[in-house]
């Protein structure tokens, strides 16, 4: 089960990341008798000094398709408190009764099973390169990696590559959609929150390892795959730490998707 | 003093005194970035940083202080997460030192860098109180008397309130001595608090090391603000900066057929063909704060009700659209934040004063008496962090002498956690 966050905050690290490289300076500007390097003066600047380039770009961020901005504006704030007073506490309590490999093989187990949805919607796109790579990862994980409890496929050179249904839909050419935030998942849109239901009948559907017709009977494999979901999602609300948190999410979520779908 | 005296001052005592004891050789330093913007975005390769703890292995929690129970009714109720002051406390298991770490501008108590330091502290065997600046949006609404930071002594009085306000909620926990540190504004701060604390005897600060302060405030903001002046390759009328940026990112990830996550990628994204130029750099520095200036007009405009970017008693519910307000508070550099709320407010309340006067009081000159007389605090700089100005690392020597430690690299910030840099902070506090 992997929630927009999740996508979120693996997507956003490599964009900050990404936007971050830069290219070694060979030339060293002129130091001041007191060590000072003036690093500005190596930079070309418009000379008025009157460029609005931020807010030009900052103002057509913002412009994203969000009729249900004031249903969605209260979803965020009931999600926000659902963390703080619900799931994060219950992820603080697992931490506590669980040692770390236990929790990295549960990881790794519903990780696993995620796989599938990964490589039918990668087979759907037509990526054929990719959907060997998972079809790789499904079948070492499971027989050497025990059911998944453990990702062999990973250290020998077959990273996890996430595909879902919304991706797809996007690949061949379906729209976001208006902005929509889940309760529960957070942020996402139309498209993606019918790519996600699509994706949930598949597990159940495909039911890999009898894992779905299991959780028919125990609901606490459920429980456990739902803290799961949490405790490998970086995200925390008020972590942008801005009155402007709303609108930074649904700019990341929705260029992130973007960037998935086009990759 | 006019400028050209001041300027006569530096020189002479550049002449005079043991000044250069504290510098770091660029050939033996080792710090791999050499180009100042590269490494205040990337910061140091994994492989260069400190062996720490895992997060689990911390006896940690957050904490929320009832510091302002006014604002529960003054803020609109989309502010319900800010009502509350919230911190992080990691404590030792046995009576220890305790440490407080001041985030820099805009940030809060969480962010990577007060992670990183708490755990750099923690594993040396210190308590550590983490302090989201009084720059961000939560220590302004939640913790912050008039929510308009950037007057150091009275920014610094909040945090003084606010350490105290820590220390009683943990009766029991066994302190041995109190250290003090902070980074980039943090620094700033931390050197009012320690000031504060020589009055006021809270805590008796044992030592307190500033990292990459601002020297004199205004340099700084303007250094800042001017970085997104620059002239950027491929922007174009049909081209924004961002879009230029989610461009390079979205070739390079097409180029190598996956999203790659790792901190490797960022070395080899500045080898490809995307790679960004100075110009580049320097605007996304400026980006990052140029929200922090927009969140610190709105959140102070908002709750001073002083109706330059939101009116007064604007109905707002949880539902409420922001981004009419957010559009405007995006137009609100530093410079405007300076000129339309934090001067107007400090010549109100002290009988007119100039803007030089300001300056001076809220720089680091404003307690250069007492930096050149405290050998208790320290100060670690970069030969070319982008916050400061000319004159201003003349002024360090001067004022701190052997007690400022100047690394030939690191840009803002890049090195803090680079491994020479930890090593020296810890020894620092070590003694």
């Amino acid at each position: 089960m992997t929630t927009p966050y999740v996508q979120l905050a693996r997507l956003a690290k490599p964009l900050l990341l990404a936007l971050s490289l830069l290219l070694p300076m060979a030339a060293q500007a002129d130091t001041d008798p007191d060590g000072f390097t003036r690093p500005l003066d190596s930079l070309k600047f418009n000379p008025g000094l009157d460029q609005t380039e931020f807010e030009r770009a900052t103002l057509e961020a913002l412009e994203i398709y969000d009729p249900w901005e004031r249903f969605n504006r209260h979803m965020y704030h009931f999600n926000y408190r659902l963390d703080e007073w619900v799931l994060l506490p219950v992820v603080r309590g697992y931490m506590y009764v669980t040692p770390r490999f236990v929790r990295s093989g549960v990881s790794n187990f519903f990780g696993n099973l995620g796989d599938i949805p990964n490589l039918l919607n990668s087979a759907l796109q037509l990526k054929g390169k990719r959907s060997l790579q998972t079809t790789g990862r499904l079948l070492v994980n499971t027989t050497v990696g025990v059911f998944g409890l453990w990702d062999p496929a990973s250290r020998i050179g077959l990273p996890k590559q996430s595909e879902d249904f919304g991706q797809t839909l996007g690949f061949y050419g379906v729209g976001d959609g208006p902005y929509l935030v889940l309760p529960f998942f957070g942020p996402s849109n139309v498209r993606d929150a019918g790519g996600r239901v699509f994706d949930f009948a598949v597990d159940s559907e495909v039911n890999f390892l009898n894992v779905a017709e299991a959780t028919e009977d125990h609901p606490e494999i459920f429980l456990l795959r739902s803290i799961n979901a949490r405790y490998t999602t970086n995200f925390r609300y008020g972590q942008l730490n801005s009155p402007f948190e709303y609108e930074k999410v649904r700019y990341v979520y929705t260029r992130a998707r973007d960037l998935q779908i086009a990759e | 003093m006019p400028r050209i005296l001041r300027l006569a001052a530096l020189f002479g005592s550049l002449l005079s005194a043991p000044l250069w004891a504290a510098d770091v050789d660029p050939a033996t330093y080792g710090f791999p970035l050499h180009n100042p913007f590269e490494a205040t975005i990337a910061t140091t390769p994994t492989a260069l940083r400190p062996a720490l703890p895992f997060d689990t292995d911390i006896d940690q929690a957050d904490y929320a202080l009832l510091l302002r129970p006014e604002r529960e009714f003054e803020l609109p109720e989309n502010f319900w997460p800010v009502t509350k002051m919230h911190y992080r406390l990691a404590q030792q298991s046995k009576p220890a030192p305790l440490m407080f770490i001041i985030a820099g501008t805009g940030s809060n108590y969480a962010n990577s860098t007060m992670d990183f330091l708490k755990k750099l502290y923690y594993q040396a065997g210190y308590h550590v109180v983490q302090l989201s600046s009084p720059t961000s949006y939560d220590f302004m609404a939640s913790a912050s008397r008039y929510a308009t930071p950037g007057i150091s002594a009275d920014d610094a009085d909040d945090l003084y309130r606010v350490m105290q306000a820590v220390r009683a909620q943990h009766p029991d926990l066994p302190v041995t001595e109190y250290y003090l540190t902070g980074y980039s504004l943090g620094g700033l701060q931390a050197a009012f608090v320690s000031h504060l604390d020589e009055t006021r005897r809270s805590f008796n600060f044992k030592r307190v090391l500033l990292i990459n302060p601002p020297v004199n405030l205004n340099t700084s903001v303007s250094n800042l603000d001017r970085l997104v002046q620059t002239e950027v390759k491929g922007v174009t009328d049909s081209t924004t900066f961002y879009e230029l940026m989610l461009r390079k990112l979205s070739l390079y990830f097409q180029q190598k057929g996956y999203i790659d996550l790792s901190e490797a990628m960022l070395y080899d994204f500045q080898q490809s063909r995307q790679r960004l130029t100075n110009e580049q750099m320097a605007m996304l520095i400026g980006t990052v704060f140029r929200f922090a200036s927009a969140d610190i007009a709105f959140t102070s405009d908002l709750i001073n009700r002083r109706g330059l970017i939101i009116p007064p008693n604007y109905p707002i519910t949880e539902g409420t659209s922001l981004t009419p307000f957010f559009k405007r508070a995006l137009q609100c550099d530093f410079d405007c934040y300076m000129t339309n709320q934090l001067i107007p407010m400090w010549r109100a309340r002290h009988n007119g004063g100039s803007f030089t006067q300001l300056v001076d009081a809220v720089s680091l000159y404003g307690l250069e008496d007492y930096l050149r007389n405290s050998p208790k605090i320290a100060v670690l700089h970069n030969a070319d962090d982008v916050i400061l100005g000319p004159g201003d690392l003349g002024f360090l020597r001067r004022t701190f002498g052997e007690r400022l430690t100047v690394y030939p690299y690191g840009g803002h910030l890049g090195n803090l956690n680079y491994k020479v840099n930890t090593q020296a902070m810890l020894d620092f506090f070590r003694g």
